[in-house]
């Protein structure tokens, strides 16, 4: 609290506070001199300095004062009847001249010192009439109510008024000021705040003493004021001279506090000799005068006096260092640092690490060259006196998931704040016609084409809009991919981006994950014996991304743990005594390579990728990256690699956005925006829907393929909402839709092309078998029935498969293919299900 | 500002406050200015616009601040190692209604309290250090210098002084400045006695770089008037300043309760102005290889090939023998040497290319590791070499980290200057278990060949800085820890005696390197559908080779030509990479 502005006298002191200024530090000490320098009240001269006895008090004085600069009180209270909060200053009033930047002419000072009795009515070194601010601030504090409530409620106590009749009830110590809310009130009194908030929050506080004192007498505690967020931030690179001594407000991580000092407010001596008792005396900018005599009248001893600790009061005090944020380094520097004096109550409000907002004044003081001497060094140490600490909340800290109090995997970029102007300069990018394209370009711009997948992944990191309805149905938001590929084509290198760009997220292998590993696991305590649940890497990255690696290589029950994950977002527990649902509501980004390590294009997807299609289904996209000898990707790579080197190597780079920049653009998306669906685009997804569906039944073909399933529509609706998020915008378009489309259908021909159709085909997704090659498999059954039929009898003699094959051979007229013998096998064993024959090793026998 | 009333070079202070006076004449107005320069700068540069009067100024290390007098004006040339934040000081003061500057100097000069406006102004402190690894070469001519400089200026040095303080305003307390400081020597062992006290209460942590150690001097470097993004860290700098010792001697750090400790910036408590002295810098600029060589500057431009290719072939001839008369090592050595970060896109580094030269037991590596590693100190600026070790991995420092408790960066062995050549020796590594640190510094070595980046550990978080070092790697198998652009077995088929070389042609040699590695590059239309061609005929035929492959083509490519003294590339060259390229491959079959 403006350290040494005054009020030291935290429980049980007279309500009238000496001026205390306490200099933080024993060894320095603030010179009013070394500074251009506006005390307060009349302390600041330098005879002051050399006499030691404090100043008669502020608060008296200023009490006694008599009011002169009463006009401007009656029109800012007139100004204030008309129920207005803004209103600039100015207006031709003589009484409060406004924006004072330059301190006046340094000859005030020499006059000030004499003109102490006659009208103390101005700050020293300005013209700001103490008056003036006086009743600006009793206006503020009486009469400010928030813009929302309404004109009706007129005669309701305005919020600050309320909150100190809160403060007298809890006998609490501090009331907190919301800047802003001063600003809209008086800026001019915010500006004076803001410029010299040493003699401004003084003046606050009596004003604050002046109401509760005659709200409650008796009230004895001193009531101080805590101003918090402030219109503008600085960064601690941009503090320089012109700071000092001003209110400021600036964002830093913790890294180091010094254990709580007490700091002596009020020494009490005895003498040594008689016994006699001194009254307490108030520290005085650091110093304590000790009596040089024993006070008593009948003593009268000198040098006797003993400092009595048990009977001195002491304050708390802490210095903490405060140093910037990574994202505020410039590149090639080191983070600059900077020293806070915190003090009473807000002591340990803040441990190591911990990211905070801190209000402020900004000090500067000589350093003395040794505890011995008397003289300065030319240098100052600078900190800032805290006023008011803020944690900075986490971004993605919502309250309603415990999970998160595990912070431990919490990444640093995750919790950054956006300021306007960030802000701005995302709306401005998202007003961008080619945004889509750009942040495409962006993802991972050091892998080469896949451009569809990038987009896919894109619409992953934005993701849907999750939807919970009232009767309890969930639909996830959130966007799984598949990425299936030949090895070396960067698979893992995108999983690798991905997980380094997505707000949260846990990276592992399929490999070495195990099922508990990935969901959570049931521990016992070492040291109570209590069992405790351990999340596991998909809850850990709820509401985040989970990217598997080697995803193929993943046991088989740890796979099957996904399938809850995937469409329910919960993790189910039931073990040790614990049953419980914890939530995952995560996107899996999964790769996997294909069953024989290289893509095998004469077999289905479902065999090359050899995943149950239970698991498969849940894909909302699955990519097949297959490394196709194409001259032409080859000639992009070349020409890439030769621009690279032969020509300016950022300009390929201006394009994208950095990974920064792209980071927080997704969290604030993810955050903000919650796009819905236009009845434009609802009616394009619809028809789209309904054509998929279609699509499978083409010409003349009597073949039921079954194209597209409910699923798919929900990942369109997923896609769809993603595409609008990344234009910040609030409605789905139409061509959100069709772009979602596209993406589906690029991604399902590479992974749902039916080898034998070449056409789209869901089921071979869903059940691993083609609906051609069932048709396939039925014609073929039956080819065989009516060759059983037309050769073998009842219980007659067997047939060799081979010679089956023949006969089919010869019959060939339905079937056009070629037919192996494992054809055979398959149909065979399809009859002999139904009961039509029997097989024995190689002979079929008709039953 | 007419003929200088002044002596730059002894009382550079005299020439601040001299021009400051003309300034406050010509409307200057320090209430305003917030420090801004007044000209002292101009003045200054334009008196060392050239090297030879910069020449003239002696360079501060460990054995001439011994002689080196306070607040005269010195060189240092060191890294900058840290940054120490800014630091507020009463830069103008009105003494009886005029105004005087301390600007450039750390003592306030006013007695306590009489002078009531005063202006503080700020200015930027980094703490710099020798370059790590900086080769003998580099320094033997300052030292010269200084013989010459002590002569000169040994006779005429106490008067010069003493005329200067009388011109000089009487009021103005730097005479009882001088006065004190009148034996730096004394004080300086006085400042050391206390530094070592001190000193052991900082933690050191083991495996600072050789570079750091004892007889090196780091240097406090103050700069005004310089935009933060000028100077970065790691940058090899010039400072030409005055050079100052806070004139009174350190506390005892017996007396510094916690209190105080924790708001002080520590930088005083750890560096002791007896063991860091100060230096107020005028001008600055940033050192290339070049400015370290004697004599003459560059080659003169492109205009001759011949004396690049004569150069080149005296050099290949040079480098072959040293690799056992391996023509093809030395073809790759030559290209490694010149090879520089130009340009970084996302990850990639362009540019970059480090060479491992396999098939090197610790034998042949005591033979051609030690000739080879001796010839580079000879040719290039800084060269460091790391022996791998378990022992040496699990124990040393590899990234710099920042310990809170001093508020300081702690050096780490990677804490290098742009353009470093770093040996580093696979062939001592015996299996063995790496610890927890162990691994971090392999992740560190693989990161640094990978991307050209080394973490800078600030406890709560990490940042990458960029780094640009050649890296030449010796091992007996590929080695898979540091996975190097070029993989190379070593063939040399006879052992050669060390050649001795002459001091000139060596210096012709550094000049050689150093012209070539500044030379800008280009392409031209048709060779680039040449080059593209190769590329994807290259790719088609083998499906194995990456982006990365292709990229070190190109880097070769460039290498080579540079190494002609070219800077467009031409067919012949980018087949010579070709064959080159080839040539290795058959040897790793």
């Amino acid at each position: 609290m403006a350290s040494d502005s005054s009020l030291g006298n935290t429980n049980d002191g007279p309500p009238s506070p000496g001026e205390n200024v306490s200099s933080p530090i024993e060894n320095t000490y603030s010179s009013p001199a070394a500074l251009h320098r506006r005390r307060r009240g009349r302390s600041s001269t330098p005879t002051q300095f050399a006499t030691p006895p404090p100043p008669p008090s502020r608060l008296a004085s200023s009490n006694s004062t008599p009011p002169t600069s009463r006009p401007s009180a009656a029109r800012s209270k007139g100004r204030n009847g008309h129920g207005g909060g803004g209103g600039g200053g100015g207006g031709g009033d003589p009484g409060t001249p406004m924006s004072t930047d330059e301190p006046l002419p340094s000859s005030d000072d020499g006059e000030e010192d004499g003109g102490d009795d006659t009208t103390p009515t101005f700050v020293w070194g300005t013209n700001i009439s103490v008056q003036d601010v006086k009743s600006a601030i009793e206006m503020f504090v009486k009469h400010f109510r928030e813009a929302r409530e309404n004109s009706d409620d007129l005669f309701r106590e305005g919020k600050y008024m309320v909150s100190i009749r809160k403060v007298i009830e809890i006998e609490g110590e501090w009331i907190d000021v919301d800047a802003f809310d001063v600003f809209d009130y008086d800026p001019d009194l915010y500006n004076k705040m803001v410029r010299y908030p040493l003699e401004v929050l003084a003046i606050f506080d009596i004003v604050l003493m002046d109401i509760v004192s005659t709200i409650n007498r008796l009230f004895e505690k001193h009531v101080q004021v805590r101003i918090f967020n402030l219109r503008t931030s600085t960064s601690m690179r941009n503090l320089n001279p012109s700071d000092i001594e001003k209110m400021i407000s600036l964002k830093g991580m913790i890294i180091r506090s010094s254990s709580i000092i007490p700091e002596i407010r009020e020494a009490v001596f005895r003498c040594l000799v008689c016994g006699y008792f001194s009254d307490p005396i108030i520290v005085d900018r650091g110093k304590i005068s000790e009596p040089p005599t024993c006070l008593k009248q009948e003593c009268m001893t000198k040098n006797s006096m003993t400092l009595v600790h048990n009977r001195c009061r002491f304050a708390d005090k802490q210095i903490v260092r405060l140093q910037e944020t990574p994202d505020e380094i410039p590149e090639g520097g080191t983070p600059h640092t900077v020293s806070l004096l915190l003090h009473d109550k807000l002591v340990d409000n803040g441990k190591p690490g911990d990211r905070i907002e801190v209000t402020g004044i900004y000090r500067a003081m000589t350093v003395r060259v040794g505890p011995a001497h008397r003289t300065v060094k030319s240098v100052f140490k600078t900190y800032i006196d805290c006023l008011h600490i803020k944690k900075a909340s986490k971004l993605r800290m919502s309250a309603e998931d415990p999970m998160d109090v595990d912070n431990s995997l919490r990444r640093v970029d995750e919790d950054v704040e956006l300021d306007e102007e960030k802000l701005r300069k995302f709306q401005e990018l998202s007003k961008q016609p080619d945004i889509y394209e750009r942040l495409s370009r962006s993802l991972a711009p050091n892998i080469w084409e896949l451009d569809d997948v990038k987009k896919g992944l894109l619409c992953q990191l934005f993701g849907g809009n999750a939807l919970n309805l009232a009767s309890g149905a969930n639909f996830r938001g959130d966007i799984n991919i598949l990425l299936v590929g030949d090895p070396g084509t960067s698979k893992s290198q995108l999983l690798q981006y991905i997980h380094k760009l997505s707000p949260r997220g846990i990276y592992t292998s399929g490999r070495g994950s195990s099922a508990v590993g990935l969901t959570a696991y049931v521990a016992k305590d070492p040291e109570t014996g209590e069992t405790v649940l351990e999340s596991g890497a998909l809850v850990l990255s709820d509401r985040g991304i989970c990217c598997i690696d080697e995803f193929d290589k993943m046991s088989d029950s740890a796979r099957s743990m996904l399938h809850e994950v995937m469409e329910q977002q919960t993790v189910s527990i039931a073990k040790a005594g614990i049953i419980a649902s914890l939530n995952a509501r995560t996107s899996v980004l999964a790769c996997a390579n294909p069953s024989g390590s290289r893509y095998n294009p004469r077999l289905s997807v479902i065999e090359n990728i050899h995943l149950p299609p239970t698991l498969l289904s849940r894909f909302d996209l699955i990519y097949l990256i297959l490394d196709k000898p194409d001259e032409q990707t080859d000639r992009r790579l070349a020409k890439h690699i030769v621009a690279l080197h032969f020509e300016n190597a950022e300009s390929a780079q201006e394009e994208a956005i950095d990974i920064t920049t792209l980071t927080t653009y997704v969290s604030y998306a993810r955050k903000n925006i919650h796009p819905k669906l236009s009845d434009e685009a609802a009616e394009e997804l619809t028809r789209g829907y309904v054509e998929l569906r279609k699509a499978g039944k083409f010409a003349g073909s009597s073949k039921k393929v079954i194209t597209a399933t409910p699923r798919q529509i929900e990942s369109l609706i997923r896609l769809s909402e993603a595409l609008a998020r990344m234009r910040f915008s609030e409605w789905v378009e139409k061509h959100d839709v069709d772009e979602a489309f596209r993406l589906l259908r690029v991604a399902m021909q590479q992974s749902a092309t039916d080898h034998a159709t070449g056409t789209i085909d869901m089921d071979l997704i869903n059940t691993g078998v083609s609906a051609s090659e069932r048709m396939r498999r039925d014609t073929f059954a039956s080819s065989i029935r009516d060759i059983a039929l037309e050769k073998m009898q009842i219980g007659g003699s067997s047939m060799r498969l081979s010679e089956l094959l023949e006969e089919l051979k010869k019959h060939g007229g339905n079937i056009n293919t070629e037919i192996h013998l494992h054809d055979v096998r398959k149909a065979v064993a399809t009859l002999a299900s139904e009961g039509f024959l029997v097989a024995e090793g190689d002979r079929i026998k008709r039953v | 500002m007419g003929g200088p009333a002044y002596d730059c070079l002894t009382n550079p202070l005299g020439a601040v406050r001299f021009s400051f006076v003309n300034a406050l004449s010509s409307g200057y107005d320090p209430a305003s200015s917030v420090g801004k320069d007044w000209g002292v700068v101009d003045l200054f540069r334009h008196y060392f616009s050239d090297e030879s009067a910069i020449s003239q100024v002696p360079i501060l290390d460990s054995s001439s601040i011994k002689w080196v007098q306070p607040k005269t004006l010195v060189r240092f040339r060191g890294m900058i190692q840290d940054m120490l934040g800014n630091e507020f000081y009463a830069g103008a003061y009105k003494d009886d209604s005029t105004w005087r500057t301390n600007k450039y100097s750390d003592v306030s000069q006013f007695p306590e309290g009489s002078s009531t406006e005063i202006q503080v102004w700020e200015r930027r402190l980094l703490y710099c250090v020798p370059v790590p690894g900086k080769n003998q070469w580099t320094e033997c001519s300052s030292q010269e210098l200084k013989n010459r400089f002590l002569d000169l200026t040994g006779q005429n040095r106490e008067k010069r002084v003493r005329v200067d303080e009388e011109m000089t305003d009487s009021m103005d307390s730097s005479t009882l400045e001088a006065g004190r400081n009148g034996s730096p020597f004394k004080k300086m062992k006085v400042g050391e006695a206390t530094s070592s006290a001190s000193e052991s209460q900082v933690p050191q942590t083991s495996g600072i770089p050789p570079a750091t150690s004892a007889d090196s001097l780091p240097c406090l470097v103050k700069i005004y008037d310089s935009p933060e993004s000028d100077l970065k860290l790691n940058d090899v700098v010039e400072f030409l300043g005055v050079l100052t010792f806070d004139p009174i001697v350190m506390m005892d750090t017996d007396t510094l309760d916690e209190n105080s400790d924790a708001l002080s910036e520590a930088e005083s408590v750890q560096m002791p102005s007896g063991k860091v002295p100060r230096l107020h810098c005028l001008i600055h600029r940033k050192l290339e290889t070049q400015h370290f060589l004697h004599g003459s500057s560059l080659l003169p431009e492109p205009k001759s090939p011949q004396i690049f290719k004569e150069i080149r072939e005296s050099l290949m001839k040079y480098l072959t023998g040293l690799l056992g008369n391996d023509h093809i090592a030395a073809q790759f050595l030559l290209l490694h040497l010149l090879s520089k970060v130009h340009g970084r896109v996302d990850n990639v580094a362009v540019g970059k290319l480090s060479l491992n030269l396999i098939h090197l037991n610790k034998e042949s590596m005591s033979i051609f590791g030690t000739q080879l590693s001796g010839a580079l100190k000879s040719l290039l600026p800084f060269t460091q070499s790391i022996p791998l070790t378990i022992e040496y991995l699990n124990t040393a420092s590899f990234g710099p980290k920042k310990d809170y408790g001093i508020n300081r960066l702690m050096p780490g062995v990677l804490q290098i200057a742009d353009g470093t050549h770093l040996i580093l020796d696979e062939t001592e590594l015996q299996p063995g278990t790496l610890n927890s640190v162990g691994v971090e510094n392999a992740n560190l070595l693989k990161n640094l060949l990978e991307c050209q980046k080394v973490e800078y550990d600030f406890q709560y978080y990490k940042m990458e800085m960029a780094t640009d070092v050649q890296m030449l790697i010796f091992s007996e198998g590929k080695s898979n820890i540091m996975p190097a652009d070029l993989v190379l077995p070593l063939q040399p088929s006879q052992v050669n005696s060390l050649e001795v070389i002459t001091p000139e042609t060596a210096e012709t040699w550094r000049c050689y390197l150093a012209t070539c590695k500044s030379l800008s590059h280009s392409i031209g239309q048709e060779l680039q559908q040449v080059v593209e061609n190769d590329l994807v005929a290259a790719r088609q035929t083998d499906r194995s080779l990456g982006s990365q492959d292709l990229s070190r083509l190109l880097t070769m490519a460039r290498m080579m030509s540079v190494s002609y003294g070219e800077t467009t590339l031409s067919l012949e060259h980018w087949q010579m990479v070709l064959e080159l390229e080839r040539l290795r491959k058959e040897r790793l079959k």
